[in-house]
């Protein structure tokens, strides 16, 4: 008979546990689909939300712009740059922006905020937020027009509807205050209550004028890539590529160390507790399979007095323990599915308990919580489980094969 | 001294047991020696020491002192691994309570040593199957132990003690849960594998029926031989 048949059918002397240890497992892989699950799906979401907010999952920028902000600094010869990076494999899209701080004023009132200036034929709602969330009016479609897309709180603060007018006051290329005025086109709003109360969407080229830019200067390209998990390695290659004294390139976690640090935070606290369950659900498995050991010490004793090694013996429990990983990972599968599905499909909304911001590291969040697993997550969910119950069953193993024959077989 | 008819030697041989601070001698200053074909009886009251001296012989305990040899072989010169293999290969066990493995019908039973040898499954095939045959088996190969009565289970016990060929098979108290129709039955067909096959026996018991089949009878008392009798039996 072969060590695994054997062990197979040592399992099931003992129905009723092995299928409550085997559901502990398998209750393990339904927790640690859903945090990995809900954690994929929500960093993804912010990351990719993130780079929607105007700076891409990376962005080309001159030399210092990350560190202190000015409209004074400027790359050159965007157009080229942006056709260049387009070209790149992984790269989704790139967008030639300028983003500086300004002051709005109505007839009424005045607000300090930002702006991003934004070529309408580069833009659209799947690369920008501010665009996917307007509710009222239409977006500018002139880049030289005086059409301006602002947040409801900021309309809502200075008093103004679709058409009215505005003036925006900021610094030129050479530090000097210009004006500029504007007509509401649009109102967005994404939830974020500071963007929706500060932020703004100008015409590129009318703003390159306002600043004295030249015609193809801006303050950077943003560039989103299909997959974020690849920006590191991409920032690295564009980088390679694109990069030259008086520009950098920069990823998203430098350009968002806020969101970066709270995604991190999250994570890690995401892993503390999936190690502290898996701990929790190893040491059942370890008491499961230790008790399975001690009571069968008088078998153990003759199968090694009739020539089994220590080592033939651990093996054998280990084979034990690796079909009641099998087990518990069948079992988990079939119940994590529908649950996965359901939470993938549907979700849990959590929106009635956030208020009206939904935001975290000042990037917009789903309110209704959904799974998504990322392949490398699905192979490290299973191998985790699988490993951890191979690791709980070594002692057990280890306890079997030190057994002295003589002690168990007190009647030879 | 000539070693080679003897299968199993004791030097001078002692087990101390400590329960708590009582030291027992289980065996005292033992010499022994099985030869090869015996069919050998050690008898003698609870505690004499019996068992001790068959657990020390299978190189499941370790003498407190002097040494055993089994077919020339130092027992105390091998390791774990080295007596589990010559457990494997020379030695066959058969317990009092049987002690089959349950999830195991009787032929996978009888099969476990092969296959603990690494003999291929279609070559145990025709082995096991005879040796089933031989000890009356024949028809019952697929029945697990608790489909057994006791006697087909020492049965399957004595097929799975002699499938390999051993040098000596230790039998604890063999007849100790069966009938007197089965205990007849069994040891008639160990004393056939003993004359037929060459293969040594030493048994542990109290039961008379077996003392009485034995040709060698070495009574122990108080861990030291009180008497070793050689016989020669009728037929």
């Amino acid at each position: 008979m072969k060590l695994t048949t054997m062990a197979w059918r040592n399992l099931w002397r003992r129905k009723r546990r092995t299928a409550i240890t085997a559901f502990s497992i398998a209750f393990g892989v339904l927790l640690a689909v859903t945090f990995t699950g809900s954690g994929d799906y929500v960093y993804t979401n912010m990351i990719n939300t993130g780079a929607q907010m105007g700076l891409g999952h990376i962005s080309v920028e001159p030399n210092g712009y990350n560190q202190t902000p000015g409209l004074d600094k400027r790359i050159h010869q965007t157009t080229a740059l942006r056709q260049q990076l387009i070209m790149m494999p992984g790269v989704s899209d790139a967008i030639v922006r300028i983003m500086g701080q300004a002051m709005f004023a109505s007839a009424r009132k005045s607000v300090g905020g930002a702006f991003i200036a934004v070529d309408p034929a580069q833009e659209s709602s799947v690369n920008n937020l501010f665009i996917r969330s307007i509710i009222a009016g239409s977006r500018f479609t002139d880049s030289n027009g005086q059409g301006i897309v602002i947040g409801s709180r900021m309309a809502q603060k200075l008093g103004v509807t679709i058409g009215k007018k505005l003036v925006y006051t900021t610094t030129d290329v050479n530090g000097e205050i210009v004006s500029e005025i504007a007509r509401v086109s649009a109102i967005f709003q994404t939830g974020v209550t500071e963007v929706d109360g500060a932020m703004a969407l100008l015409p590129l080229d009318r703003v390159r004028g306002t600043l004295r830019y030249q015609a193809d200067d801006a303050t950077l390209v943003a560039i989103t890539i299909k997959d974020h998990r690849a920006t590191d390695a991409m920032t690295a290659g564009i980088a390679a590529q694109v990069a030259l004294p008086e520009r950098e390139v920069l990823s998203w976690r430098q350009t968002q160390p806020d969101l970066a640090g709270l995604i991190a935070m999250d994570r890690s606290s995401n892993y503390v507790t999936q190690t502290l369950i898996g701990l929790l659900i190893a040491a059942g498995i370890l008491n499961t399979l230790l008790m399975s050991v001690l009571e069968r010490t008088r078998e153990f004793g003759v199968m090694m007095a009739i020539g089994m090694s220590p080592h033939t013996l651990f093996r054998l429990v280990i084979t034990e323990s690796l079909w009641l990983a099998i087990i518990g990972l069948v079992f988990g599968i079939v119940i994590t599915a529908p649950w996965y599905h359901y939470l993938n499909t549907i979700g849990i909304d959590f929106s009635g308990a956030m208020g009206d911001d939904y935001s975290a590291g000042g990037v917009l969040i789903d309110p209704v919580m959904k799974v998504y697993l990322y392949r490398e997550s699905v192979i490290a969910i299973l191998a985790g489980v699988f490993g951890l119950t191979l690791v709980a069953g070594i002692y057990p193993a280890w306890r079997a094969g030190r057994i002295p024959p003589v002690a168990s077989l007190k009647t030879l | 001294m000539d070693t080679h008819t003897h299968i199993v030697r004791l030097e001078r041989v002692s087990k101390i047991y400590h329960q708590g601070k009582i030291a027992v001698h289980a065996v005292d200053n033992l010499d022994l020696e099985i030869d090869v074909g015996d069919f050998c009886t050690l008898c003698g009251p609870s505690g004499s020491g019996k068992t001790t001296v068959l657990n020390m012989i299978g190189g499941l305990d370790v003498p407190t002192s002097g040494h055993i040899y089994l077919e020339d072989r130092k027992l105390a010169t091998l390791n774990r691994s080295q007596l589990s293999r010559l457990r494997r290969d020379r030695i066959g066990f058969v317990f009092q309570a049987y002690n089959l493995i349950p999830v195991m019908t009787a032929y996978e039973n009888a099969e476990f040593v092969l296959r603990l040898q690494g003999q291929p499954e279609t070559q145990c095939r025709e082995r096991v199957m005879a040796i089933l045959k031989e000890v009356g088996l024949e028809g019952l190969e697929h029945r697990r132990p608790d489909e057994m009565s006791g006697g087909q289970q020492q049965r399957v016990a004595i097929a799975r003690a002699i499938v390999t060929n051993p040098a000596v098979v230790l039998a604890d108290e063999p007849t100790a849960n069966v009938d007197s129709v089965t205990a007849g039955a069994l040891l008639d067909l160990m004393q056939k594998l003993n004359e037929e096959n060459n293969i040594t026996f030493l048994f542990s018991t109290h039961d008379q029926r077996v003392m009485d089949r034995a040709r060698r009878l070495i009574r122990l008392r108080d861990g030291k031989i009180e008497y070793d009798d050689v016989r020669s039996l009728p037929g």
